[in-house]
C-alpha cells in the first residue's frame, strides 16, 4: 500500500472528525436537518431545536474527547509493551474503574449520574498501581510480568464484580447499564471532571512519544542510544494510565478504540510515534463520535449504546486486517 | 522430570476423590461413606439416592468431568501458542458461548436451552476465528488477535443484551455466563464423560509431538513432529474440550488458564503435562464447587465467580514467587 505523506494524513483524519462532529450535532434520535441546527449554533433557531442542539453539543464535546483519549492510550500502550494487542484494558484501567463503581453503589447507596467519575477515576487508578507494584519485579525490563498482573487482577475485580452483583439486583440493575459504556446523557460537567487528567496525559504523552521509536528497537539499542528507558516506560505507562482511567471514568468501559485506532494509524503514517501520536488522537476522535452518531441512528427511535457499536465496527475491521496479512504481528 | 508425574498425578487423584466425597458427606443431607456403600449395593434409603442422583452426585460429576475438560484444554492451548495466558476464552470461546446463550434468551426466550446456545455461540465464535486468520489455526499469533476481536463483538453482543433485558432474565442470564453447577443433570455428567473418552486417544496421539514444540518450530520440524499440523490439531482438540466444558458448566473463567501453570509449577519443569493439568482442573472444580456448597460466605455463588476469585489470587501468588525466585 501507498502511504500517504505524515501531515497528508492528519489532515484527512482532521477532516474526518470535522465531519464527525457536524454529524454529532445534527443526527440523532430525534431527526433535525442541517439548515435548523446551523441557526441554533448561530444563536438563533426554534426553541425545541435548541433544547436538542444543546443536548448534543456537551455529547459531542465529550465524545471527541474519549475517543481521543483512549486511542492515544492504546499507542503509548502498544508502544511501551511492543505488544500489537495492548490496549488500556490490559493494566486494570476497565476491571478497577468498574469494581469501584460496584462498591460504592452497593455500600455507600451510590446511584450513578455524573458523580461517577469520582468514584470510577480512583477505582482505576488505585488497580493500575497494583498492577504496577504486582508486576514490576526488580531486576528485569521486561513487560510480560506487568501484563500477566494485569490479567490476574483484573480476573480477581471481575470475580468480585460478579459475586457483588449476582448477589445484590439493585447493584446489578445499575451496574449493567453503566458497564456497557454509552455517551447518553452525557455533560460539561463530566468532562470538567476528567479535563485534568485528560490534559495532563496528553501532555505526558507528548513528552513521551519521541523515545518510543528508538525503544521500539529494544531496550539494549535504546539505551545506548542515550534514551532513559525505564523513566520512558512509566511516564508513557502513567499518561495511558490517566487517559484511559479519565475516559473510562466519563462514560464507561468502551471496548477497541484503545486497540484498533493505533493500528489503523500505523497503517495510515507508519512506525514514527511523533506522528502515530496527533493523528491517533484525532482519528480516535472522529471513530467514537462516528460510532455514536450510529449508536444514535441505526435504531430508531431507540438508541444503542456506543460501546456496543465501537465493537462492532472495529472488530470486522480487525478481522479483515488480519485476513490481509496488515496487522504485523 | 518423568519420575516426579506419578506420584503427583496420584496425589492429585486423591485430593479430587477427598474433596469429592467431603462435598457429598457435608451438611444436612451429606450421603457418608456407610450410605455410599450402601447406595453402591443398591440399597440405599430415598434420600441418599435423591442426593446422590438428583443434588450432588450429577454437579460433582459434571465438575470433574468440565475441569479435566477445561485443564487439558488450557495446557494443549499454551503449549502450541507458546503463550502463558493463552487459553481457549482468549480466542473467544467463552465470549461467544455467553453471547450465544444471551442472544437466544432475548430473541427465542425459553425455546433455546440455554446449553445448546452456548455451543452455538463458541461454534460460531470460533468458525469465525478459523476464516478469518486466512490461515486457519496455524499462526498462533494471527488466531489470538482474531480472538480478541470475536470476544469484543460477543461481549458487546452480551452486555448489550443484559443492559436492555428485564432484570428478572437478565440476573438469570449473569448467573448463567460465569459458568455454574447448580441444578446439572446424569445427562450432562455422562456427556462430558464419553466426550473426554473420545478425544483420549487423539490426545494421546499427540502428545508426543506436543513436547517437540516447546522447542520452538524449526527444531519441531526436524525432529519429525511437523510443528504447523500439530498446533492445528492442538488447537481444534483444545476448543473442542473447553467447548465441551462450557456445555455442561457454562463458561468457567480461568481453570484453563491456571491449571497448566499449576501444573508446571508441580513439576517445576516446563512443558505440556497434559495429564497433571487435567487432574488439577478437575481439582479447582471440585474444591471450588465445595465452597459454593458448604462454606458460608460465598455459599449460593456461581462456581465461577470462585474459579476466577482463587484462580487469580493464585495466579498472582505463583508470578510474584516466581520473580523473587528469579531476581535470588
Amino acid at each position: 500500500m501507498t502511504r500517504l505523506p505524515p501531515w497528508a494524513a492528519l489532515a484527512a483524519v482532521t477532516a474526518l472528525l470535522a465531519l464527525a462532529c457536524l454529524a454529532s450535532l445534527v443526527l440523532g434520535a430525534r431527526e433535525t436537518d442541517l439548515a435548523g441546527v446551523w441557526a441554533v449554533l448561530r444563536g438563533g433557531g426554534e426553541e425545541h431545536l435548541r433544547q436538542v442542539v444543546a443536548a448534543r453539543e456537551p455529547r459531542t464535546v465529550l465524545g471527541a474527547a474519549v475517543g481521543a483519549a483512549l486511542a492515544a492510550s492504546g499507542v503509548l500502550i502498544q508502544g511501551v509493551t511492543r505488544n500489537p494487542l495492548g490496549e488500556p484494558g490490559l493494566l486494570g484501567v476497565t476491571s478497577g474503574a468498574s469494581a469501584a463503581v460496584v462498591t460504592a453503589t452497593a455500600f455507600l447507596g451510590f446511584s450513578g449520574g455524573a458523580a461517577t467519575v469520582w468514584v470510577a477515576l480512583p477505582g482505576a487508578a488505585l488497580a493500575v498501581v497494583v498492577v504496577h507494584l504486582l508486576g514490576r519485579p526488580a531486576g528485569t525490563h521486561s513487560v510480560v510480568p506487568l501484563i500477566l498482573a494485569g490479567a490476574v487482577v483484573s480476573a480477581v475485580l471481575y470475580a468480585y464484580i460478579q459475586a457483588m452483583i449476582l448477589t445484590r439486583p439493585e447493584v446489578f440493575d445499575s451496574y449493567r447499564h453503566w458497564a456497557v459504556g454509552s455517551l447518553a446523557g452525557a455533560s460539561y460537567g463530566t468532562l470538567v471532571a476528567v479535563a485534568p487528567a485528560l490534559v495532563l496525559g496528553v501532555v505526558l504523552a507528548a513528552i513521551a512519544a519521541p523515545g518510543l521509536n528508538t525503544l521500539a528497537l529494544g531496550d539494549d539499542v535504546a539505551t545506548s542510544l542515550g534514551t532513559p528507558v525505564a523513566l520512558l516506560r512509566a511516564t508513557s505507562l502513567l499518561a495511558a494510565t490517566l487517559l484511559a482511567a479519565a475516559a473510562t471514568a466519563a462514560v464507561g468501559p468502551i471496548a477497541f478504540v484503545g486497540l484498533a485506532v493505533p493500528h489503523l494509524v500505523r497503517a495510515l503514517v507508519g512506525g514514527d510515534h511523533r506522528w502515530q501520536l496527533p493523528v491517533s488522537l484525532v482519528l480516535g476522535a472522529a471513530l467514537l463520535l462516528g460510532s455514536d452518531v450510529l449508536a444514535r441512528v441505526i435504531a430508531r427511535p431507540q438508541e444503542l449504546m456506543v460501546g456496543v457499536v465501537t465493537a462492532f465496527l472495529g472488530a470486522p475491521f480487525l478481522l479483515w486486517a488480519v485476513r490481509r496479512g496488515r496487522v504485523t504481528t | 522430570m518423568r519420575a516426579r508425574t506419578l506420584p503427583l498425578a496420584l496425589l492429585l487423584t486423591s485430593a479430587i476423590l477427598a474433596g469429592g466425597l467431603a462435598t457429598l458427606a457435608w451438611g444436612e443431607l451429606g450421603v457418608r461413606l456407610p450410605d455410599l456403600a450402601e447406595a453402591v449395593r443398591g440399597e440405599a434409603g430415598t434420600k441418599t439416592v435423591f442426593v446422590l442422583e438428583r443434588l450432588r452426585g450429577p454437579r460433582l460429576l459434571v465438575g470433574i468431568g468440565a475441569g479435566l475438560a477445561f485443564g487439558l484444554a488450557g495446557a494443549l492451548f499454551q503449549t502450541v501458542t507458546r503463550n502463558p495466558l493463552g487459553s481457549p476464552d482468549v480466542i473467544g470461546l467463552g465470549a461467544g458461548a455467553g453471547a450465544g446463550v444471551a442472544l437466544a434468551t432475548l430473541f427465542a426466550p425459553g425455546l433455546v436451552p440455554a446449553p445448546v446456545g452456548a455451543v452455538l455461540g463458541a461454534g460460531v465464535a470460533i468458525g469465525l476465528v478459523h476464516l478469518s486468520t486466512g490461515l486457519g489455526f496455524a499462526s498462533p499469533a494471527r488466531v489470538i488477535i482474531t480472538g480478541i476481536g470475536v470476544s469484543a463483538m460477543a461481549t458487546a453482543a452480551t452486555q448489550y443484551v443484559v443492559a436492555v433485558a428485564l432484570r428478572d432474565s437478565s440476573t438469570q442470564l449473569a448467573g448463567y455466563l460465569v459458568g455454574t453447577l447448580n441444578s446439572r443433570s446424569l445427562g450432562q455428567a455422562v456427556l462430558i464423560g464419553v466426550i473426554l473418552l473420545v478425544l483420549a486417544p487423539l490426545l494421546a496421539l499427540l502428545a508426543h509431538d506436543l513436547r517437540m514444540m516447546d522447542l520452538g518450530d524449526q527444531l519441531a520440524d526436524a525432529l519429525g513432529a511437523r510443528a504447523v499440523r500439530t498446533r492445528t490439531w492442538a488447537i481444534l482438540l483444545s476448543v473442542l474440550l473447553a467447548a465441551a466444558g462450557v456445555a455442561v458448566a457454562g463458561p468457567i473463567a480461568f481453570v484453563a488458564l491456571s491449571a497448566p501453570h499449576i501444573a508446571r509449577r508441580m513439576v517445576g519443569s516446563p512443558g505440556p503435562h497434559l495429564v497433571l493439568s487435567a487432574l488439577v482442573g478437575a481439582l479447582i472444580m471440585v474444591l471450588a464447587d465445595f465452597a459454593v456448597q458448604h462454606v458460608g460466605p460465598v455459599q449460593d455463588l456461581p462456581v465461577g465467580v470462585i474459579t476466577a476469585g482463587f484462580g487469580g489470587v493464585y495466579l498472582g501468588y505463583l508470578l510474584i514467587t516466581a520473580w523473587k525466585k528469579a531476581d535470588a
